[in-house]
């Protein structure tokens, strides 16, 4: 065992001291780093401000309104899956936002800003949140109004007005209550608004899709509420009309469950196949190249002179399991620890997702996880005793990564559309590709007969795998010439070799 | 008692005999050389001893014991294809091999600083095995084979690659580990090193032991030759297997002179003086081993003198 120890440690100091190594261990936390700041700094501006003149004093203040309702409402949906993250909901539990993210009413919304709006909810959250709960951060609102520049007057009509903001709007900055910010649009209002006289807006070229639509949606529905009162209505059962919206009482499930459920509950799982995917073939190279360099170097007599080849094998074999174990608690972690230590991108993934795993999930994802390490890992490593340069190498390793890869990838796409389909199903009684089909699938449940008879068909796959490469081992080491055909291949493996 | 002993041992590769029949025994102490041409079968003996690999028949003993791993504590051993992880240090390198033979760390770090400064490593200790030239790489194999300070010392083709200031190092170095008591088991085929550092010799042909024994008695193997330088021609003396004239000066010959088997020069030097045969010139020439393998091996198994 002493032997077997020293020789993992060798392999894994001897990877853990290339550059490849370092760079292959960061790149995923500095993505989910990247990614975090990325997220909080370097978000597309969308904050912009507008100016507007209402010659008919009929639409400004509903198109204020509408621009604050649909800004709470956003701050009212993020507040309300803050809450639920949290478990905060036991402050108020009949607070609106209480009852976790959902589509909010105009009218519910408007009793929010009645109540006092975002910055009133958020005071009464504050002082019950967690300590290690980050403060909520309550953004400001997307479109805000500003006073006109200064030299812009809408004393000389729409074109005048219109010269005076062309160069603001070409990307200035001006003035609002949120501070500067640069000017989006520029609505124009006439006295009488009919198709001679239309309502004009200047944009700054960005399309603004959102403010337009506002803009425009607000002045058709006080249109509307006008001309049916012109038509003879009463003024309030006029504007009732124009205010008819379809009542809709929007249910959705909790995070973790209904339609989201698999998705959710997959994605730590179907992470790992990846993880699997892309450390076993990167692992599996160095350690291919590991063995060939020992084969070419001339230097396992040496070796062989002190430890057996099993000795060997299995210290190769640990100390490559090490440096994928390190890849994987590393990048797992960095993932989980970027979840629950900070909001954003990967937080909003791997928290419901982990929320969803159930405790026996976690062991059997790692085993799992290990098994396929293993089961591929000795391929690589079978590979790298038979070849003598990396080139013979490639010629074993090409058909080894197609079989292995293509029906994983086929699997992968058919798991995440039927979770229990025919062709994952078969392919978890596979051992070869029992763990990648099993990692996928279990996130979508699995049933515990599955996961034990599966689990023992791969322990028993991985011990006969075990066997037939230390054969192929013990028989290529010092083997010279060109790598054995088919039976010369088979008659290592049944351990009909010489020498 | 035998440090290395084989029995009737034989390797076959499929078809072909890699080692016939082959047994002999080295005795603790001392140098022991281990000739033959290319593929006569050396290297498949040694790897047997280790337990490289294993023998078809016969039996091998090795520090009293059968081959195995377990004795890897009391061996040194430089293989002819000789190689290193070319991304470890120089240090590393040789506590690696330390470790592996059972040493522990504080040790196998001692003993090799201690080589990498006999060796004239020392700017290396922490540098790269691919920094260094093949001269420097091959006494870090050296020093990793030493670091156990083995009981046997096994070293298959030492000399090969080695310039000759280095050759002269490793065989001081031989001789001091000699000294202090190792027991070193050398293969070559290059006779000059066997001759100046060996106690006794195996020869090997074709996986065969050809002769086992010490140099003199391989050299007596040889039949004498000597010159005589005489005015009349030495056939006919007692003793001559054949003498021919190699050149003539003021009325004297030079004789090329073989005697027979069994006959020393000093015998034909009595038959001489007994005979009144007028001599004014004799001397005896000693046969080298590299003269011993030819006449005993025959030239297609040539060898480096």
């Amino acid at each position: 065992m002493k032997n077997i120890l020293l020789v993992a440690a060798r392999e894994y100091k001897q990877i853990a001291s290339t550059r490849g190594f370092w760079v292959m261990l960061l790149v995923l936390p500095v993505v989910i780093g990247v990614s975090q700041v990325a997220g909080r700094f370097f978000r597309p501006q969308t904050d912009s401000a507008y100016v507007l003149v209402d010659q008919s004093g009929q639409y400004e203040a509903a198109i204020d309104r509408r621009l604050n309702l649909n800004y709470q409402r956003v701050e009212l949906g993020a507040l309300s899956a803050y809450v639920q993250r949290w478990e905060l909901g036991g402050i108020a539990p009949d607070a609106i936002w209480a009852k976790g993210e959902r589509w909010f009413s105009d009218d519910q919304v408007a009793q929010f800003v009645a109540d006092g709006g975002i910055d009133a909810a958020w005071e009464r959250i504050a002082p019950g949140k967690p300590k290690d709960a980050p403060a909520y951060v309550i953004d400001p609102p997307t479109y805000v109004r500003a006073s006109l520049p200064a030299g812009v007057t809408d004393q000389k009509g729409a074109d005048a007005f219109a010269e005076a903001l062309a160069e603001p709007l070409k990307g200035d900055e001006i003035d609002t209550p949120e501070g500067q910010r640069p000017l989006a649009l520029a609505v124009w209002i006439p006295a009488e608004v009919s198709t001679t006289s239309p309502v004009r807006m200047w944009t700054n070229g960005a399309p603004n899709t959102t403010l337009v639509d506002n803009v425009r949606n607000e002045i058709a529905r006080v249109q509307r509420a006008r001309a049916l009162e012109a038509s003879g209505l009463a003024p309030e059962i006029a504007t009732g009309i124009a205010n008819i919206a379809t009542p809709i009482d929007l249910s959705a499930p909790p995070q973790g469950a209904g339609r989201e459920q698999v998705v959710i509950r997959s994605a730590l799982p179907l992470a790992m196949v990846y993880l699997l995917l892309v450390t076993v073939m990167t692992t599996g190279s160095m350690m291919l190249q590991g063995v060939i360099e020992e084969r070419s170097n001339k230097l396992l007599e040496s070796i062989l002179a002190t430890i057996r080849p099993a000795e060997l094998m299995y210290g190769k074999l640990l100390g490559l399991g090490a440096i994928g174990l390190t890849i994987l608690v590393v990048w797992v972690g960095a993932a989980v620890g970027a979840a629950l230590s900070v909001q954003g991108i990967v937080a909003d993934i791997v928290n419901p997702s982990l929320a969803a795993i159930e405790p026996w999930m976690f062991a059997a994802m790692l085993f799992y996880f290990l098994a396929g390490y293993l089961i591929i890992s000795m391929l690589y490593l079978a590979i790298g005793a038979l070849s003598n340069s990396l080139q013979d190498a490639q010629a074993y390793l090409m058909p080894v990564i197609m079989i292995i890869m293509l029906p994983v990838v086929f699997m992968m796409v058919s798991v995440i559309q039927q979770p229990n389909g025919t062709f994952p199903v078969v392919m978890s009684w596979i051992p070869l590709y029992t763990p990648f089909a099993m990692l996928a699938r279990l996130g979508a449940g699995v049933n515990v007969v599955e996961v034990l008879g599966t689990g023992a068909m791969l322990t028993v796959f991985v011990a006969i795998e075990m066997i037939l490469l230390g054969r192929i081992f013990q028989a290529s080491l010092l083997r010279t010439g060109q790598p054995p055909n088919l039976s010369g291949f088979l008659a290592m493996m049944v351990g009909k070799h010489t020498g | 008692m035998g440090i290395l002993k084989l029995d009737h041992v034989v390797k076959r590769f499929g078809e072909f005999t890699a080692v016939d029949d082959l047994s002999f025994e080295v005795a603790e102490g001392g140098i022991f050389g281990f000739l033959g041409g290319n593929g006569a079968g050396k290297t498949t003996s040694l790897r047997m001893a280790l337990d490289i690999i294993r023998p078809s028949s016969g039996t091998i003993e090795i520090l009293g014991r059968k081959p195995g791993r377990e004795n890897a504590s009391e061996i040194g051993f430089l293989p002819e294809e000789r190689g290193l992880y070319r991304r470890m240090t120089v240090l590393d390198t040789i506590v690696y091999f330390g470790r592996l033979k059972g040493m522990d760390a504080a040790s196998a770090k001692k003993e090799a600083e201690r080589l990498i400064e006999r060796f004239g490593l020392s700017e290396w200790t922490k540098s790269m095995v691919e920094k260094l030239s093949k001269g420097m790489s091959q006494k870090v194999q050296v020093a990793a084979a030493m670091v156990n300070h083995p009981r046997l010392l096994i070293l298959d083709e030492p000399f090969s690659g080695l310039d000759p200031v280095n050759q002269k190092v490793l065989e001081d170095l031989v001789l001091e580990m000699a000294r202090a008591g190792s027991t070193v088991v050398f293969s070559t085929h290059i006779m000059q090193h066997a001759e100046r550092l060996t106690n006794r010799i195996v020869l090997l042909a074709r996986g065969r032991k050809v002769f086992e024994g010490t140099q003199e008695e391989a050299r007596a193997r040889l039949p004498g030759r000597l010159t005589l330088v005489s005015e009349a021609d030495p056939s006919s003396l007692t003793g001559i297997a054949s003498a021919t004239r190699a050149g003539a000066a003021n009325g004297w010959n030079s004789w090329d002179v073989s005697l027979k088997p069994g006959v020393a020069p000093g015998d034909l030097l009595q038959v001489c003086t007994q005979n009144g045969f007028a001599l004014r010139g004799f001397e005896s020439h000693r046969p080298s081993l590299h003269d011993v393998f030819i006449h005993l091996v025959g030239p297609e198994q040539e060898t480096q003198p």
